[in-house]
């Protein structure tokens, strides 16, 4: 996959890749607000599983690694879906043409 | 995500960096992503080939019911190392993990180079530790019971009770207890609560006290300032030939997640000077 990205269309892939990710324990709807871990009931390895399955989807190397030294580094540990977005859309768009 | 066949199990490994090989092993309950959490999977990647997996009955790993203990889960680190094509590694454990990597260089001393052992507790050194003193324990006693589960101190160790417990609870309780404690993936403890993986965790195994004084190989034993453990880690650098000992500031069982950096950066000072190494003097603490 080549190209850019908007905010919109991230957010909506990821929520899509969620919407049947295995470990989830919520099926509500999911938006930039949803947490991963206090609301999708998600835990830290399932962001590690994911961090591969985003780079097979994109195609592409993402620093997750730092994104989780950055996650370990927080108080509450958790990541919003709008964040993980922002992330993504940050390195997907350095490597833009 | 990789996985890996091994003792007919399939686990699940992440891999990074080249150069000596390097094996790290999560606790009871964990799961591989602590070390991508305290940055050591990127930070040692610089110097060696680092492989992490998730634990039998843990994260994205198999989950069989029964061989939990230390001498089960050192059988799958040296399948895992045949593997990957790695006939001697160095191994880094946290809390169970450390007794899983000092259960592996006691059945296999010629395969394990150097051990840093993560705030454990042995099961053989068991009369060594006031485990009352455990703070941590006693603030998830407590939410435990605002959230109507009572867990013994006499049984804080023990996981069997504990699953116990935590699985009869219905839905709402459930939810309740979950919210209050704060577990994230629940349902894969719950999981791990029907092996037995919680009784597995607390027998000697063979790794007698006996066995563990057989260690030669250099070892920094790490643990937070305030852990429960520090009998057990006074008594490794006082009767293993070649252990140094390091403090983390201000942790207190979970230095991994109390404070990432000075942990990983104790680990990354140790590793990289092995090839070095010649005293075991105690090295303080570190902010």
């Amino acid at each position: 996959m080549t190209g850019s990205y908007s905010r919109e269309e991230i957010l909506a892939e990821v929520a899509g890749i969620l919407a049947d990710f295995q470990g989830r324990e919520y099926s509500g709807p999911i938006d930039r607000e949803t947490r991963f871990f206090a609301d999708l009931g998600l835990a830290s390895i399932d962001a590690v599983v994911l961090g591969e399955t985003l780079q097979d989807h994109y195609r592409r190397p993402l620093p997750f690694g730092e994104l989780m030294a950055e996650l370990g580094q927080r108080v509450d540990r958790d990541l919003t879906i709008g964040e993980l977005a922002d992330f993504l859309a940050r390195n997907l768009g350095t490597d833009r043409e | 995500m990789p996985k890996l066949k091994a003792n007919g199990l399939t686990f699940h490994v992440q891999q990074a960096g080249e150069g000596p090989d390097l094996i790290l092993i999560h606790g009871v309950t964990g799961d591989l992503s602590i070390w991508f959490l305290c940055k050591a999977m990127t930070e040692l990647a610089r110097t060696h080939r680092v492989t992490a997996f998730d634990l039998r009955g843990h994260g994205y790993s198999d989950v069989p019911s029964t061989g939990y203990t230390s001498l089960d889960h050192a059988g799958d680190v040296l399948a895992l190392m045949d593997e990957i094509g790695a006939p001697r590694a160095r191994i880094v454990g946290h809390s169970f993990g450390a007794v899983i990597a000092l259960h592996t260089a006691a059945i296999a001393p010629e395969r394990v180079e150097a051990l840093v052992l993560s705030d454990p507790y042995f099961p053989a050194l068991r009369h060594l530790e006031d485990l009352s003193r455990w703070g941590h324990w006693q603030v998830f006693q407590q939410e435990a019971a605002d959230a109507g589960v009572s867990l013994s101190s006499e049984h804080w160790y023990d996981l069997g009770k504990f699953f116990d417990q935590v699985m009869h609870l219905d839905g709402e309780k459930l939810l309740q207890f979950r919210q209050a404690v704060g577990l994230p993936g629940l349902n894969r403890l719950l999981r791990l609560g029907k092996t037995t993986a919680g009784d597995d965790s607390k027998v000697e195994a063979g790794l007698t006290a006996e066995k563990i004084l057989a260690i030669r190989q250099p070892v920094l034993a790490v643990y937070g300032e305030f852990s429960p453990f520090l009998s057990t880690a006074n008594y490794l650098v006082e009767h293993l030939p070649h252990c140094q000992s390091v403090l983390i500031k201000g942790a207190q069982h979970r230095a991994p997640e109390e404070n990432p950096e000075a942990f990983t950066a104790a680990l990354k000072q140790w590793i990289e000077g092995l090839e070095r190494f010649s005293t075991h003097e105690p090295v303080g603490v570190v902010s």
